[in-house]
């Protein structure tokens, strides 16, 4: 019953967090189940000696796994649950037919069980029960820290959680290998407990199915959740144990899970959650410091005019459209540059690129003397260039205080978690949306969510700001409060670049404007002149006018 | 609900011992527990449900007798859905929580291991039913009723081969294919070893994964190789796939062999005729002149086909689980008490009568005599055929 | 070892198409209710086996023709699929609820077989079960052959009404972007129950292409999951040709492996190139 708290529990880790879906805790399961059987059953070491090689086997499986499926951005959702289904075969077939196995299985009776407790049936429940501890206790710890956080913006949006600065790939490598580790150590006591090890009921479908059913039955956004289905299911395969009604307690499991994930769709402890009162967090009065007094920022003016981010021949095509055709870019320190362009002129992607979201095909980007092209989206993050989508991408399964503490704690800022949230209230108050800082994103209207993009980009401290459209779908009253908020920002010393459609608010708030045409930069300089030149009025307002 | 009303019993005969102010004597009253699990769910559940219904007669029998050491008996089964995991946490619970007096083997191999694990820890007598590795079994109270002797790798192989070499077209060649399931695995790499000891010439191996759902490609590699007699080292449903398959292909091998086919389907398939198996005990002269065979066969039939199994003969799993129920019988009997160790001592040293003959526990592992037979498909019914002294009235080995 | 003969591989992958179309016609209904309707339909397999067992017993206890219960069993588990889907719509599950709740269904569908016919192994002796055709030097046995035809004709109908059709056009809109749909005047709800109608009907279907050509037991319900599930995957959600195509690659990748190398290595090749397929393939972002 433990090694199932264990299992569903270690898988929640990885899948339940960041919504990477595994079908193969069966593999990382059993290679710690085969682990410990070839070490103590055929070369006869101490079983406890073989605990720590099931769980460093497992977890390098995993993580082996892992470094190559996680580079791949389309092995994503089912894919990846297909993916880690089909190595769990694989696994099985290859220890089904070397001399790991070979066939006849592995028989473990002959290998003492360490004398932890007076009886072995102790021993087996210390050992189990140690291992739930640690497990539960491990994946709380990840719940609530800086990667559990990661983990989560991941379930959400992947993508954003790694513009915002978040190593995606890195989080995922580590929640993956802590979650195989744990298999495996799981694996290790049920294979001497067990004592007769087969692949075929090592390998099977029903580990991952039935370590995915706990979860979800219990929770997978809570630590405890699987732990809590695990419980249940075991339970209920307890009491239909008894042979007069085997095959009506299978019937009834079944009518329970139906009945349990219809009413609880959200798991039982995601049902009990919500069910009680809010968070009382949400009172918090804000912090009384507010950001225009933040210092640190302005040290930053004295370079004000030295250009800061510069792009040259920057190249990025889609199946043979070239959105970006060989585009130069400076943009300098402290001023806001305003970005023009019709429709498919490159303008958002000129953003992506320099955020990282997509790689350049050709070209460069020095950001403070530094060359990003190419880098990942996390580092660039780092580097101090934060964004805003056009349309919000906030982590619609946080609470807008994690959605902005997140950036502050894996943006340019890199706050520990208590700093973190202290950031969050402070530019959530300097969004206005410090009443709201408990809720979730969904309850947000469009002119709040963008304001919300908005606090998690500054909550970063970004040295650069890319603005994609943040006030499209606004009102003109919405509008008038973005550009006064946006006004304040560079105030603080923030260089901006704005992409934006609205021409009023690009001559109001730009010192310079560029002007971009089918991937190419028509012109550049500031408002007056740019807006003067014909050839703009044609690609460009001639368009708007007509 | 038998158990049930038995329990109501055992209750009412309590209560009146105790108004009779004799504490003592309601102890001597309380019936026996015997636990034991079957996997009545899962992928095994077809051939636990005949282990169920064997079990359930010999209880009745047994109680119609008097009982054991004069108490009733008592058997307490639990799912363990076909899950040696979990047959080792319910037996665990068996002697822990339910405190029962005396164990019996679950089904199948992977299962008795798991619950040997259990039985060996607490120092508990194992008599099991089907336990078909015996190399595996290194617990010195286990007491296997599956009477193949210690060594079946060696042994189930030469017995096929000599119930050949004496029929009317001794093979020359032999393809072995096989599944990868432990229990017959082990044997097919004996017949391999036992064939090229005996000069056939091995045209054929092949192994496949238990599981697996195409034989179409196997078959076509049989039918290629044309061997004159083909091993199958199949279990349950997979020499019903296998042999679906070559007869799509218009293939039927001349001489062939299944190691632990689903007996009902099998001998009812008209492409099975000649099929050879193996075989401890058949609703024929002269395994049925065993004592108590008689009255077993006629009360399986009946409860077999009230509990929905299609096949109602007695072949060797029913013999089997009737044999360990003896056997377990006979230790109780004969050590006079419930004591592990003095069940365990007599059964070393005497042996005990069973349906399929007297078994003997002294050899390797425990394991006795091999009295396996060899059987065939024959219009429709498995007939033992060799060796001749078994064989059911003129039957004999028939080939193609 | 010597070279596999020409006949020997022809049979073998004849062997894989066959099954393979299986693992499609199982996939075709999973993949639609997966892919159109996010539901994860463990069940399918389910009633896809109720279906074998109900085509076992009107054709070998009642005598009719296997073929002819299809008249029975496709309208009775359309109903079925139907049924389920309004129950898991009322209560919009997520695919992974979904998964949840019909693996409870299947549990409960299982029980029902085994308290109904039993643990023991049911093989359907069918007047089809022993005819085939000869060509050259090979055997097609009918059965599989009605399994092949019923496969490749209901996917590639499947895929032409989507193409072609108004609803299923429809149906491809709702799942893209199922609130722009519903703008256009979509009616989501009904569209999928329509669905699941089809997917409950093609588990009916499989389910005497089942009966045909397999024994059956109640716990082989789950034999079938991993590789058709594989199947649904590699062709793609929602697609209706993917599973048949992916389900033959799988079926013919194992059964040519098992004509030149061992059976028991099988697994390994269909799989890895599953894997290797996944990480290597380009496009499909």
């Amino acid at each position: 019953m433990l090694h199932w708290v264990v299992l569903a529990t270690s898988w929640n880790i990885l899948s339940g967090y960041s919504g990477y879906f595994s079908f193969g805790h069966g593999a990382f399961y059993g290679a710690g189940v085969y682990t410990a059987a070839v070490l103590a059953g055929t070369f006869g070491i101490p079983f406890l000696w073989t605990l720590p090689a099931a769980a460093l086997v497992a977890a390098l499986l995993g993580v082996a796994l892992g470094a190559v499926v996680f580079r791949v951005r389309r092995v994503r959702g089912e894919l990846f649950a297909l993916l880690t289904l089909a190595v769990t075969f694989v696994l099985a077939t290859i220890v089904q037919n070397t001399p790991i196995d070979g066939g006849p299985g592995i028989y473990l009776s002959a290998v003492p069980v360490p004398a932890l407790a007076p009886t072995a049936a102790g021993t087996f429940y210390l050992m189990a029960l140690a291992l739930a501890v640690v497990t539960l206790v491990l994946a709380r710890a990840i719940a609530t820290s800086r990667l559990g956080l990661a983990l989560f913006a991941i379930h959400d949006d992947e993508d954003a959680a790694e513009v915002m600065g978040v190593p995606t790939y890195a989080c995922k490598l580590a929640a993956f290998g802590v979650s195989c580790a744990l298999a495996g150590l799981a694996g290790a006591i049920q294979a001497l407990f067990v004592s007769y090890v087969t692949a075929g009921s090592t390998f099977n479908i029903t580990v991952p199915l039935t370590v995915v059913l706990m979860s979800v039955l219990g929770g997978t956004r809570h630590f405890a959740g699987p732990a809590l289905g695990a419980l249940l299911i075991t339970v209920l395969l307890y009491a239909s144990t008894a042979a007069d009604h085997a095959v009506a307690g299978k019937a009834i499991t079944g009518v329970i899970l139906v009945a349990a994930v219809l009413f609880m769709p959200n798991g039982i402890l995601g049902r009990i959650r919500r069910k009680s009162p809010r968070d009382t967090r949400d009172t918090t009065p804000t912090p009384a410091a507010t950001p225009e007094a933040d210092s640190a920022i302005h040290s930053v003016r004295a370079n004000r005019g030295a250009p800061l981010l510069v792009l040259r021949g920057l190249r990025k095509s889609f199946r043979g459209v070239h959105a970006l055709d060989g585009v130069d870019i400076d943009v300098r320190d402290g001023e806001i540059l305003g970005v023009l362009g019709p429709n498919g002129s490159g303008k958002s992607t000129l953003i992506n690129v320099v955020s990282g979201h997509y790689a350049p095909d050709a070209g460069s980007v020095r950001f403070a003397g530094v060359e990003l092209a190419g880098i990942s989206a996390h580092r660039i993050a780092r580097a101090g260039i934060a964004r805003t989508y056009q349309v919000p991408r906030p982590f619609a399964h946080l609470a807008l205080r994690d959605n902005v503490a997140l950036t502050a704690m894996f943006g340019a800022a890199r706050r520990d978690r208590v700093q973190a949230n202290a950031e969050a209230q402070r530019w959530l108050a300097f969004t206005g949306l410090s009443a709201r800082s408990a809720m979730l994103p969904g309850a947000l209207n469009l002119h709040q969510t963008k304001f919300l993009e908005l606090a998690r980009a500054l909550a970063a401290k970004p040295r650069l700001l890319l603005l994609d459209e943040v006030l499209s779908g606004l009102t003109p009253a919405e509008i008038d409060d973005a550009v006064a908020l946006i006004a304040r920002i560079r105030e603080r010393g923030t260089t901006i670049v704005l992409v934006e459609h609205v021409m009023r608010v690009v001559t109001a708030l730009s010192d310079r404007v560029v002007v971009l045409d089918q991937g190419r930069v028509l012109a550049e300089g500031f408002v007056s002149e740019v807006m003067a030149r014909d050839d703009v009025a044609e690609a460009y307002l001639g368009v708007a006018h007509a | 609900m038998r158990i049930g009303r038995i329990a109501r019993q055992v209750v009412a005969l309590c209560t009146l011992s105790v108004m009779a102010g004799a504490p003592l004597a309601q102890n001597a009253q309380a019936p026996i527990r015997v636990g034991s699990t079957l996997a009545l769910t899962g992928p095994l559940a077809a051939t636990s449900l005949v282990h169920k219904v064997v079990g359930e007669i010999y209880v009745e029998q047994l109680n119609q007798r008097g009982g054991l050491l004069g108490r009733k008996v008592e058997w307490i089964v639990k799912d363990d859905q076909s899950k040696p995991d979990l047959a080792r946490t319910l037996y665990e619970q068996l002697v822990t929580s339910d405190k029962v007096d005396l164990l019996m083997g679950p089904y199948a191999t992977g299962a008795i291991l798991s619950a040997m694990g259990v039985a060996q820890r607490y120092h508990k007598v194992l008599v099991h039913h089907t336990f078909g590795i015996p190399s595996m079994a290194n617990y010195d109270m286990q007491f296997p009723a599956w009477s193949l002797g210690p060594d079946p790798a060696t042994t189930v192989p030469n017995t096929v081969f000599d119930a050949l070499a004496a029929s009317p077209a001794p093979p020359k060649t032999i393809a072995i294919v096989t599944s990868k399931f432990p229990s017959v695995h082990f044997m097919s790499l004996g017949a391999r070893e036992v064939a090229k000891k005996r000069g056939l010439q091995e045209v054929l191996f092949l192994e496949w994964d238990f599981g697996n759902l195409d034989y179409g490609p196997i078959a076509a590699r049989i039918k290629d190789a044309k061997p004159d007699f083909l091993w199958v080292g199949a279990l349950g449903l997979e020499g019903n796939q296998l042999l679906d398959a070559m007869h799509k292909i218009d293939y039927s091998p001349k001489e062939h062999f299944y190691m632990y086919p689903a007996p009902g389907p099998m001998s009812k398939s008209p492409l099975a005729n000649n099929a050879l198996s193996m075989t401890m005990f058949e609703e024929h002269a002269p395994f049925t002149n065993a004592p108590g065979a008689a009255e077993f066969i006629k009360l399986y039939h009946e409860r077999a086909a009230k509990a929905g199994i299609p096949d109602t003969s007695v072949e060797v799993q029913a013999a089997a689980s009737y044999s360990a129920w003896q056997i377990l019988e006979a230790g109780v009997k004969g050590a006079g008490s419930l004591d592990d160790k003095a069940i365990a001592a007599y059964l070393k040293k005497n042996g005990a009568d069973t349906i399929q003959g007297h078994l003997r526990f002294d050899g390797p592992h425990n394991y006795g005599d091999d009295l396996m037979r060899v059987k065939q498909v024959q219009d429709g019914h498995w007939v033992t055929v060799y060796p001749k002294a078994y064989a059911a009235p003129g039957a004999t080995l028939r080939v193609q | 070892m010597t070279l596999p003969s020409a006949t020997l591989l022809a049979q073998s992958a004849l062997s894989g198409i066959f099954i393979g179309s299986l693992y499609g016609l199982l996939g075709l209904g999973l993949s639609l209710s997966w892919g159109l309707l996010h539901v994860i339909n463990l069940a399918h397999f389910a009633f896809a086996f109720l279906a074998a067992y109900l085509c076992y017993q009107l054709a070998s206890v009642g005598g009719v023709d296997p073929l002819l219960t299809l008249v029975l069993i496709v309208p009775l588990f359309a109903a079925l699929g139907i049924a389920v889907q309004w129950l898991l719509a009322r209560f919009s599950l997520s695919p992974l609820n979904s998964l949840l709740a019909t693996f409870g269904l299947t549990a409960i569908v299982e029980a029902g077989i085994q308290g109904y016919w039993t643990a023991d192994f049911r093989k359907l002796e069918s007047v089809y079960a022993g005819e085939k055709l000869r060509i050259g030097g090979l055997f097609v046995p009918i059965p599989e052959l009605i399994t092949l035809a019923l496969a490749v004709a209901l996917s590639f109908g499947i895929y032409a009404a989507m193409r072609h059709t108004r609803l299923g056009r429809a149906l491809r809109a709702l799942a893209e972007d199922a609130p722009i749909a519903a703008a256009f005047g979509i009616n989501a709800q009904a569209h999928a129950l329509a669905i699941a109608g089809v997917s409950g009907a093609l588990a009916g279907i499989a389910g005497v292409c089942l009966a045909l050509s397999f024994t059956l037991t109640p716990s082989s319900i789950y034999a079938w999951v991993g590789v058709v599930f594989a199947a649904v995957m590699l062709g793609g959600l929602g697609s209706a040709l993917g599973p048949l195509f992916a389900g033959a690659a799988i079926g013919v990748s194992e059964a040519v492996t098992m004509a030149v190398a061992s059976p028991s290595w099988a697994p390994i090749v269909s799989f890895t190139l599953l894997i290797a397929l996944l990480l290597l393939r380009p496009g499909r972002t």
